[in-house]
């Protein structure tokens, strides 16, 4: 319990030192202004929830070759999460773009793929809750989760490849492009910040699907009974 | 070697199956026309951009087909319930899946060759010069989605909704191939047709991945 | 201080997201430990 409230005050401070440093330390950006600094937000969000993913597909496969539940739990919670993270790039992403570019959303390599990400995701969750039984759901879903991650590169390449005669966004045209240094230091040190917050929302996750796990061994006492 | 030749009996099993009654084939290909045909009301088909659109709206008639058409791969097997003895009949699982995803393959090929010259006629654009690159093209293609398809046939054909799941799991999915094969394929029908090695290369390294995954992955996908 | 707007909007959208994740996860595992309890007591009773 201490811990815990602990550990949530740490990212809470992170967080906002991460804001203060996302209005106040970073310099405006010559040619965009104020709106540029929606990037923290989105960048970092867009980071973690990659690493999100990660995390899912490392699950998925130490669940596939191990067989404990644990990992299916770590799986469905990093999935969980990452989606969540996705979501908040995706619905930040039309708002940058709207001043910028003048409409809100375009198709470019790096929104359209992370679309596709999300996409991905949302299957991968829908495909747990349609099977009953909880080994099968884990193996199931493990596999699906594996598949889709990689599946993940081949998405950003083919799109990147053949869909980008599409005008070229200014910052996220190549990779941090043109961003000045301190903006830089904002942008990690905001994604660590994002980072602690993953870590908070999938334990609490993982410990939702722990419980369940507990509820079915019970239910199934009950059963027999 | 034992791969092999387990493959070819169950390969045999697969294509005579469908062939006694023609079903997945006959369905799929009038699914892909009545397809082809809505589209064309959808923009005008006999401008130039038909020649752009006319590649992508054929890939996408022919992804929703073979995810319809990939259903009863691994649902058949289990709803009479010879999934347990096909497992048991072959020391490699592996073959299993060659054997259903080399014949779906073959399924889609039969059906993209049937439709091709439907398809020249309504949207004006010429195959015939560059028929060798477009099988090329709807081979690597339809083998990347029978690969994906058929590992992916036999999740679906576990959990409840089965019939909408597989769609919604294979069709993501399959972007890349989807992204791909139109481009590859628009360029062939292009006034000046060219072949895009950097897509017909980019097909064979999605086919290559997932080839892999499913070899890895194969036995875990049967488990009871 | 152009788009001033757009900022607030998207920090705010974003934060709501993460929030009400929070939230939701929160309630939902309130929600099971309740039925733990209560099916664990309908256990012990049982016995």
């Amino acid at each position: 319990m201490k811990k815990s409230v602990l550990s949530a005050m740490v990212v809470v401070l992170l967080l906002g030192l991460s804001g203060y440093a996302s209005f106040f330390i970073a310099p405006t950006d010559a040619k965009q202004g104020l709106i540029y600094r929606i990037l923290f937000l989105h960048v970092a969000s867009a980071w973690t929830g990659l690493t999100s993913f990660f995390i899912c597909f490392i699950a998925n496969l130490l669940y596939v070759l191990r067989r404990q539940p644990r990992w299916d739990w770590l799986g469905v919670s990093a999935g969980e999460t990452g989606l969540v993270f996705t979501t908040v790039v995706l619905l930040t992403g039309p708002i940058w773009a709207h001043p910028v570019w003048g409409i809100w959303w375009t198709w470019d390599a790096r929104l359209t793929s992370t679309f596709v990400l999300w996409l991905l995701y949302v299957s991968y969750l829908l495909l747990r809750t349609l099977v009953e039984e909880p080994d099968r759901r884990a193996l199931l879903s493990a596999l699906f989760g594996i598949f889709a991650f990689i599946d993940v590169p081949l998405v950003f390449g083919s799109i990147r490849w053949w869909r980008t005669q599409h005008p070229q966004p200014i910052i996220m045209g190549a990779p941090g492009a043109g961003l000045d240094p301190t903006m830089y230091k904002v942008l990690f040190f905001t994604w660590l910040a994002m980072l602690g917050l993953m870590t908070l929302l999938l334990r609490q996750r993982y410990r939702l699907e722990a419980m369940r796990g507990d509820l079915e061994i019970i239910q199934r006492e009950l059963e027999a009974a | 070697m034992a791969l092999l030749s387990s493959t070819a009996v169950l390969l045999d099993k697969e294509l005579r199956t469908e062939f006694r009654s023609r079903e997945l084939l006959t369905t799929t290909t009038v699914f892909v026309l009545i397809v082809i045909v809505l589209f064309s009301f959808s923009f005008d088909p006999t401008s130039e951009e038909s020649r752009r659109f006319g590649a992508g709206l054929l890939w996408l008639a022919l992804l929703f087909a073979a995810s319809l058409m990939l259903q009863p791969c691994f649902l058949r097997e289990q709803s009479n319930d010879t999934l347990s003895a096909l497992r048991l009949s072959v020391s490699d699982p592996f073959a299993i899946f060659l054997a259903k995803l080399v014949a779906n393959t073959l399924f889609l090929l039969l059906t993209e060759l049937l439709l091709l010259p439907v398809f020249a006629v309504l949207y004006n654009v010429s195959v015939l010069p560059m028929l060798h690159w477009l099988v090329l093209v709807f081979f690597l293609g339809s083998l990347g989605v029978s690969i994906t398809g058929t590992a992916l046939s036999a999740i679906s054909a576990q959990a409840r909704m089965r019939e909408l799941l597989l769609p919604l799991l294979l069709l993501p999915l399959l972007t890349p191939i989807l992204v791909a094969s139109t481009e590859v394929t628009a360029a062939l029908f292009d006034r000046s047709p060219y072949v895009q090695w950097k897509g017909v290369g980019f097909l064979a390294v999605f086919d290559l991945a997932f080839l892999t995954i499913l070899w890895l992955l194969g036995e875990y996908l049967l488990e009871e | 201080m152009k788009n001033l707007n757009s900022v607030f909007a998207a920090y705010m959208i974003g934060w709501t997201v993460f929030f009400v994740y929070y939230i939701s996860v929160s309630r939902r595992t309130m929600a099971l430990r309740e039925e733990i309890e209560r099916l664990k007591n309908s256990l012990s009773r049982g016995k």
